[in-house]
């Protein structure tokens, strides 16, 4: 049994063409299932295209024929979401708390991380375990306190918290930590620990080794971290609609609940509705096919082993 | 060098000496900077996760609109979530999420594990498939109201094939069905590769074998696949849990509704607490909805250990 199976994983060739062959003596079923898949494919990339093409077509040529091409462009629709429906302070907003919050939540975060991957000492996996807790919390969970806690820290402090830009940055670091954490101390843990054997001996410091040696080896890691906590940020909703009520303090998700909000009374204008939400679309499909095998690893790495 | 660094070590303290004999200079270096590292993470964990969570404990044994001195009521919370339909209904749709749209993207997503293995262009099919778990869910819900509308899409795409009766799609009775379809839609993509990763890790001969012995696909799926990838079951089912009490987006503005008032029929356990906390008519509940969350807490932390429990086997070492 044993020797047969071990002939066969080197007969690479010949496995391929068994695998073939299995696979077509089932062809009706095999057929429907990829014309199913390859269907649902088209189904989201025309979504995507859809989206975008609408969002050049005016409100009436669109409440007219949902389907159509954008002749002649309105890139109005654009202007009219960046200065009427606010998209344009959203956009800002949101890629200064987004970007601000991904690279201190992996600052504070792979100091830890690393630590946790190399310690030997008994309350290691333990901080570890709890910060993998961290994960199943869900967010109506921390809503209140964090708001109360907020409130109350501004009125002692005065420093603006709630409505402000700062106080939404610091709890999405705060929220982004233990997927960071979990994340990075399995990244960690899986580079080698020779060179930071020599360093030590070289008698290089903890922090001297982390900066210099370890972070540059890890940087594949941190890319994918800041990515996946970036784009946590970028969607975040629940905070964000409780935190920020002021237009000059909204982000993308807040701006276009907004915007679909007065519609249900003063009626739609489909255009800068559609140009708001590619804006919301189009930088994470950009991030995605740059970095998209990294970001889909990083979300399946705790699972896959 | 060498020497200083021994008897540096050698020098430790007794405690330390006692649990750990051997220090190397590594080991050393590594303990000092330990605290250091790990505490400013550990702080944020405790004040954005452990302190806020024993909180709301408290809290949800008051009553407190926000201003003011609270006041105790003991269970009161909770004896009023159990008699408001509203709060029923939302345990049932979360529960509803769990379950039903949970079989069906797992059997999806184990048939489409075994579409894409043997198809060109599987990985670009993965991708795409993957792309709307990273799309903030407000987008699905506007593009319901687009799509389903009575002058929407896919009535128009369906006018063209000469149906004309088409259903009322966002009729209140028909929006969850939507709902658990979109919820399908957009999560199979992203459990298809956890699950694929774990597969792609069986070897090839035991296929081999299988199929040696005459078995099919579908008997290979059953006798190799599933048994051999048995620990990533086991991590979507966990992972789908916690993800499922965490659905808010898709029904907050669902079809094009305001957010201040989804329809009834759909609320989950977050949308109860953040209506009753932040968008009550009769001013904002915080105690009641501090329970609600506890509620949902509960509800993920006995799931989790219940399912960690039930899907245990003994590993197959690969």
């Amino acid at each position: 049994m044993t020797s047969v199976t071990r002939a066969l994983t080197t007969a690479g060739s010949r496995r391929r063409r068994t695998l073939r062959s299995s696979g077509s003596k089932t062809g009706v079923a095999g057929w429907i299932g990829r014309a199913m898949v390859w269907l649902v494919v088209a189904f989201n990339i025309f979504l995507i295209a859809w989206m975008v093409v609408s969002s050049l077509r005016s409100t009436v040529d669109y409440l007219r024929q949902p389907l159509g091409l954008p002749v002649p462009p309105h890139l109005e629709n654009y202007a009219n979401a960046w200065t009427i429906g606010d998209f344009g302070v959203a956009f800002l907003n949101s890629a200064s708390v987004t970007l601000i919050s991904a690279f201190f939540a992996v600052a504070i975060a792979a100091p830890a991380a690393y630590a946790l991957s190399r310690s030997t000492r008994w309350i290691a996996p333990k901080i570890t375990a709890a910060f993998a807790l961290g994960l199943g919390v869900p967010g109506q969970v921390l809503l209140i306190p964090i708001y109360i806690g907020l409130a109350q820290v501004q009125q002692n402090t005065g420093i603006p918290l709630i409505d402000s830009q700062l106080g939404l940055t610091i709890v999405l670091i705060g929220l982004n930590l233990p997927f960071t954490v979990f994340l990075l101390t399995g990244f960690f843990a899986s580079l080698p620990g020779e060179i930071e054997e020599a360093a030590a001996l070289d008698g290089a410091s903890g922090i001297r080794t982390f900066v210099t040696i370890m972070l540059p080896l890890a940087r594949p890691g941190l890319t994918t971290a800041m990515t996946l906590a970036a784009i946590g940020s970028w969607n975040e909703t629940l905070f964000s609609l409780v935190l920020l009520t002021d237009k000059s303090t909204r982000t993308l998700p807040i701006a276009l609940i907004q915007i679909m909000n007065s519609a249900a009374f003063n009626g739609a204008d489909w255009g800068s509705i559609f140009a708001g939400m590619t804006l919301m679309v189009l930088p994470l499909l950009i991030v995605y096919t740059w970095l998209g095998r990294r970001i889909v690893a990083g979300m399946t790495v705790g699972a896959g082993k | 060098m060498t020497t200083s660094s021994t008897t540096l070590a050698a020098g430790g303290s007794p405690a330390r000496g006692k649990r750990f004999p051997t220090h190397s200079p590594m080991e050393r270096v590594r303990r000092r900077v330990f605290w250091p590292f790990v505490l400013p993470a550990l702080a944020g964990m405790v004040i954005f996760y452990f302190a806020p969570i024993v909180f709301v404990a408290w809290l949800s044994l008051n009553k407190w609109s926000g201003f003011g001195p609270m006041r105790f009521v003991g269970t009161a919370n909770y004896q009023q979530l159990w008699l408001d339909p509203t709060f029923t209904t939302s345990i049932v749709n979360t529960f509803k999420i769990l379950v039903i749209v949970g079989v069906i993207t797992f059997v999806l997503a184990f048939a489409l594990t075994l579409v894409l293995r043997q198809m060109t262009g599987k990985h670009f099919v993965r991708s795409v498939l993957f792309f709307p778990n990273l799309i903030n869910a407000l987008i699905f819900a506007i593009f319901a109201g687009m799509l389903f509308n009575p002058n929407g899409l896919v009535n128009t795409a369906l006018h063209w094939v000469g149906i004309t009766d088409a259903p009322k799609w966002l009729a209140p009775d028909n929006q969850f069905t939507l709902i658990m379809a979109i919820l399908i839609w957009s999560s199979t993509g992203y459990f298809t590769s956890i699950i694929m990763s774990g597969v792609d890790q069986i070897p090839p001969y035991y296929y081999e074998a299988a199929s040696l012995d005459g078995a099919g696909p579908i008997r290979q799926f059953f006798t190799v696949t599933l048994p051999l990838s048995w620990d990533v079951v086991s991590v979507c089912a966990i992972l789908w849990t916690m993800s499922s009490v965490k659905v808010f987006e898709l029904i907050l503005v669902f079809g094009g509704t305001r957010a201040s008032s989804p329809n009834s029929q759909n609320w989950t356990t977050a949308i109860y607490v953040y209506l009753s906390a932040f968008q009550a008519n009769a001013g904002r509940a915080f105690g009641l909805a501090a329970a609600a969350a506890l509620v949902s807490l509960a509800l993920v932390a006995v799931l989790t250990l219940g399912l960690r429990r039930l899907l245990r086997r003994e590993a197959i070492e690969l």
